[in-house]
């Protein structure tokens, strides 16, 4: 159950990439989504998939986390080749069946916009999966702080995304040791129509929110206990500090997209 | 063998960077009517093992053995041997979901597919195995009763499979004293009287320990020692050195012993202590 949500899965490690500051890091996935776009030529976007499959090594991920990532999009893929195969016309003709033809513009651009695909996903996985969920959401919360001038309050807002996100493991287990204990009951989740199967949560779901709720209101007081207060300047524990290194990984993507804006790769 | 298992390794999370090894090698087996005990500090495993003992975790390797036969993975025979092998949760009173007692209880009756007049017996008659009054609670909601009570109705939803194992993970976790021994004694009951093999994991060695007839003791997801109670008890040193204190009344007598006084020390329970002191007092006159 837990293994099917890898967006956000953190895996441990001490890389360059691991260590990167979280609200550069974010900054610097936006520039190279953007670069991926002005990319022109196979050779550049062949290049970049390189440079991104070099970058899960160095971050010592291993390949299963990135097929496992890539699989949402396979079927987008998919139908994203058929549609370009079939439906593009222009060039040499390929191949020939009764009335429908693939030409050689279609292969191209089809290709073209899958392996753009690829590189914007594997960029991605690679933030998701070298950040932990907390500095992510802390980075997000940073970039989103021009906001609280139009009278959002960021600061909550992270907050309650941060909470969300340290509690997705806690009821995700709680959710199987709840299961196993209705199964050791003689309950059924497997078998049945859609609607008996539903019915058959009923104790899952039950416990789960009664559980939920008993929790938030522990949380709630302990942060109150502590001197949370709504609206409130916070502090951090550990601060993000952009160090030099940071910097200079920002420079060089800075550099990177303005020489292919230049040149028009 | 009855119950048991034989180089049970589990490991959580295999293949991936989170993998955890939470049992190593274990193998060990109850017999039929035993009174056992899991004890270990917490994070020892002990969750983890009692767990596989009526297949709802799947070893990663070794077996998992009941009446002579190694569990298997059909999930028919699953289901038969879940109602043969009852298993109480921790906190079990945090699975309830349903509006009455009554229907609480009657989950486990239902799920095996009896008639409602059945059902109803199977009710009534595990509630009264669990010591408590059927007529009374059957239509209270289960969140109103108080803690000891949630406890036992959650216990009484177990024993309505009529199992012939009773496995309990910390069954006196957050109760007071005296539901702790009202519930020791509803188990010693269900143990002598109906031949219930009875299994407990528990860190909190005071009540249990008199009762116990074989001890397992893990560390750190390996078997540390297993055998019958007073021979793991007799074990002092090594316990405490694992963070389990035996009984005070034990640690007394242990006490009393190495002051000079020639007492029995394998004793659990005030009275056994009271015994034992007077005896030494009554060979001291004669």
């Amino acid at each position: 159950m837990t293994r099917s949500i890898t967006l956000g899965q953190y895996i441990p490690g001490q890389s360059f990439i691991h260590r990167l500051n979280p609200r550069l890091k974010i900054l610097i996935l936006v520039l190279i989504l953007v670069l991926l776009f002005l990319l022109e030529t196979f050779g550049a976007l062949l290049a970049s998939l390189a440079t991104a499959l070099a970058m899960f090594v160095l971050a010592g991920i291993p390949f299963s986390y990135l097929m496992r990532g890539l699989r949402p999009i396979f079927y987008i893929a998919f139908f994203a080749l058929i549609i370009y195969f079939f439906f593009t016309s222009g060039g040499v003709v390929l191949l020939r069946i009764g009335f429908i033809t693939v030409e050689s513009e279609g292969v191209e651009q089809g290709l073209f916009i899958v392996a753009r695909l690829v590189a914007l996903v594997l960029f991605s996985l690679l933030v998701t999966l070298t950040t932990t969920p907390l500095s992510l959401t802390h980075g997000m919360g940073y970039f989103l702080k021009p906001l609280r001038y139009v009278g959002l309050p960021t600061e909550e807002v992270a907050m309650i995304m941060a909470v969300a996100l340290r509690f997705i493991p806690t009821l995700m287990e709680e959710s199987q040791r709840l299961m196993r204990a209705q199964l050791a009951r003689g309950a059924d989740f497997e078998t049945g129509s859609i609607f008996r199967k539903a019915g058959n949560m009923v104790p899952l779901i039950v416990p789960l929110f009664v559980s939920a709720f008993r929790r938030a209101d522990e949380l709630a007081m302990a942060m109150e206990a502590r001197g949370y207060r709504i609206g409130a300047r916070r502090t951090r524990m550990h601060e993000d500090i952009i160090t030099f290194k940071d910097w200079g990984a920002l420079a060089l993507v800075l550099v990177l997209v303005a020489l292919v804006w230049v040149l028009s790769l | 063998m009855f119950i048991g298992t034989e180089k049970l390794t589990h490991t959580y999370m295999p293949g991936t960077p989170f993998a955890t090894k939470a049992l190593h090698d274990i193998s060990f087996n109850f017999k039929q009517g035993d009174f056992a005990l899991i004890i270990g500090p917490s994070g020892s495993g002990k969750s983890t093992l009692i767990q596989h003992l009526n297949g709802l975790l799947k070893p990663t390797s070794g077996q998992v053995v009941f009446e002579g036969k190694n569990i298997s993975s059909d999930k028919q025979e699953l289901l038969r041997l879940r109602k043969r092998i009852g298993m109480v949760f921790q906190m079990p009173e945090e699975q309830f979901f349903s509006e009455t007692v009554f229907d609480e209880v009657a989950f486990a009756p239902r799920n095996q597919g009896f008639d409602d007049n059945e059902v109803e017996n199977k009710v009534i008659e595990a509630l009264k195995k669990s010591g408590l009054d059927p007529d009374e609670l059957r239509m209270r909601h289960p969140f109103q009763l108080s803690a000891g009570q949630k406890r036992l109705v959650a216990i009484a939803a177990v024993l309505s499979l009529n199992p012939e194992v009773l496995i309990l993970d910390e069954p006196t976790v957050a109760l007071d004293t005296a539901y702790r021994k009202n519930l020791f004694d509803l188990l010693t009951g269900l143990n002598h009287k109906e031949g219930l093999t009875i299994i407990i994991s528990t860190h909190h060695l005071d009540e249990a320990a008199a009762l116990a007839n074989r001890v397992l003791v893990l560390k750190q997801g390996e078997l540390a020692m297993f055998g019958p109670a007073a021979e793991v008890f007799g074990r002092r040193e090594e316990l405490y050195n694992l963070g389990l204190a035996l009984p005070p009344v034990t640690e007394i007598m242990h006490g009393l012993a190495e002051k000079g006084m020639p007492v029995k020390t394998s004793v659990y329970t005030l009275q056994e202590a009271r015994q034992a002191i007077n005896e030494v007092k009554r060979r001291d006159r004669s």
